[in-house]
């Protein structure tokens, strides 16, 4: 869900970016790690201590065997990431070493983590970062901001002025209805008369509004095609700051052109190689 | 067609939408099959995935090599060259799914549509569907057309879970269920056939352009 924790972890434990990592949600737990290894966390906030202390986050730490990591509570944001250098070792399939839920394959056996489950380590990176080396935090998402960047959608022109002016100028909130498939929004409803369309591409980030007016973002689970109007995508760069809103916070959208939503993910693409860059000099 | 029916919109920063037409028909849907099929061919640097519709071509691609500028000119220029002269049906292919017709809605749709039960399964099996598009899950294909008497309006109350291999019928469509998952189409049977396997290569059995046949099994 928030590609970029997950690609800064991987950098500064010294994996690929795309490497397996956990990726946490709701409430705590703990990890007993039974060999060395260097880990980091981050993404939601969270309180967590390793072997008994409390650990940063963006921030490499040394795990030694026996050691606990115990994740007591998420504090903000709704997805925790947890890297390992080497990475999880999980098996690729169709390119991918991700789960996915609802079809129940990729990942650890296609399933969700359950008490008891070993997870293997792939091979330990050759540079191997060093403990305590922090992310630069102006490198990071700010992910305490409501604004939330947008670029018109496919169906954009089917929406008038007043839905437009909903949609950019009134704050919305994230409603409980949200998971890993689409993120409902709560707030005043974003009018049309476009009905349903002949199902359509989407991509993760598209804003479709259902004849109720209510929109919807979908994310990472959401189907291929579908036949709601799109009006508007969410930014790449900050799909990290939009994934990480829990149910009830709020969000303010503010419309970019494609040049400049596609600029601003170029400049994130930086700063994960300059945090990338950073590490392995510290190594 | 007129080709100034082509264009291109940005579907976010790593999507281009081509546009091919505004409504729905058999003739769009074979131009959008010919299009994907003429952009799979070409391989152009930087495309990851090309997604076709009923309207037109979602192509993803690589936003940081590539602007939203340059890609979608390469695209629009790669299909009004491109699209007449590709045989899109040389991969197509046909399947002939078995099916067990003892699904929980048989009895309600023969009911609401006025025929034996016998009949409504003569009719479903009775005629070859194109596979319009894959979308929803992995593997499910929107098959058309299915036989007028047979058009029903979804369920009122989608099931929480439909076993994946059912068979079932919603509007002029039929599919089969490759997943468990929710569902609000009206079941009718039911088959044993694979239609996903992230294993196999391809791993979806149907692709876009492909007839499919159901055939009836005792």
């Amino acid at each position: 869900m928030d590609g970029f924790a997950l690609r800064a972890l991987n950098a500064i434990v010294g994996n690929a970016l795309g490497s397996p990592a956990l990726e946490w949600a709701l409430g705590g737990g703990t990890l007993t790690f039974q060999g060395d290894c260097i880990m980091a966390i981050g993404g939601a906030r969270a309180r967590a201590t390793l072997g008994g202390q409390t650990i940063p986050p963006f921030t490499t730490c040394y795990a030694r065997a026996g050691e606990q990591l115990i994740v007591e509570q998420l504090t903000a944001g709704r997805f925790l990431y947890i890297a390992f250098s080497g990475g999880i070792d999980v098996p690729e399939i169709l390119g991918s070493r991700s789960t996915y839920l609802p079809g129940h394959f990729g990942g650890y056996s296609g399933r969700l983590i359950a008490h008891d489950d070993s997870l293997l380590l792939g091979p330990r990176p050759a540079s191997t970062p060093s403990e305590g080396f922090a992310c630069p935090p102006e490198l990071l998402p700010r992910y305490e901001s409501s604004a939330v960047r947008i670029t018109r959608g496919p169906h954009a022109d089917l929406f008038d002025d007043v839905a437009w002016r909903t949609l950019t100028e009134t704050e919305f909130t994230v409603s409980t209805a949200s998971d890993r498939t689409g993120y409902k929004l709560k707030g005043q409803l974003v009018t049309h008369a476009a009905g349903d369309l002949p199902s359509d591409p989407g991509c993760q980030g598209a804003i479709q509004v259902p004849g109720d007016g209510t929109p919807i973002v979908l994310m990472a689970d959401a189907p291929t095609v579908g036949g709601y109007p799109k009006i508007a995508v969410v930014a790449e760069a900050d799909l990290p700051i939009f994934a990480q809103r829990s149910p009830g916070a709020a969000v303010r959208f503010q419309l970019v052109t494609i040049e400049q939503s596609q600029r601003a993910l170029r400049h994130r693409s930086s700063d994960l190689y300059t945090i990338g860059a950073t590490g392995a000099a510290s190594a | 067609m007129s080709q100034t029916e082509l264009r291109a919109v940005p579907l976010g920063d790593s999507a281009v939408m081509i546009v091919l037409g505004k409504e729905r028909s058999t003739e769009l849907l074979n131009r959008v099959h010919a299009t994907a099929a003429t952009l799979a061919v070409k391989k152009l640097p930087d495309v990851h995935d090309i997604v076709p519709a009923y309207l037109g071509v979602a192509v993803f691609y690589d936003s940081l090599h590539a602007s939203y500028g340059e890609m979608s000119a390469k695209l629009l220029e790669v299909c009004e060259r491109g699209s007449d002269s590709t045989d899109a049906s040389a991969n197509l292919r046909e399947h002939e799914i078995p099916v067990t017709y003892d699904g929980p809605d048989l009895a309600d749709v023969s009911a609401a549509c006025g025929l034996s039960p016998e009949e409504v399964v003569a009719r479903h099996s009775g005629r070859r569907y194109s596979v319009d598009l894959l979308g929803f899950v992995p593997g499910f294909g929107y098959l058309s057309e299915l036989d007028p008497s047979l058009r029903l309006p979804r369920l009122a109350q989608p099931r929480p879970r439909v076993s994946a291999g059912s068979v079932a019928i919603a509007g002029a469509q039929t599919a089969v269920y490759p997943l468990d998952t929710p569902g609000g189409w009206h079941i009718i049977g039911r088959t044993d056939t694979q239609m996903f396997d992230p294993e196999r290569d391809p791993p979806s059995l149907l692709r876009a352009g492909d007839t499919v046949r159901f055939v009836p099994v005792q």
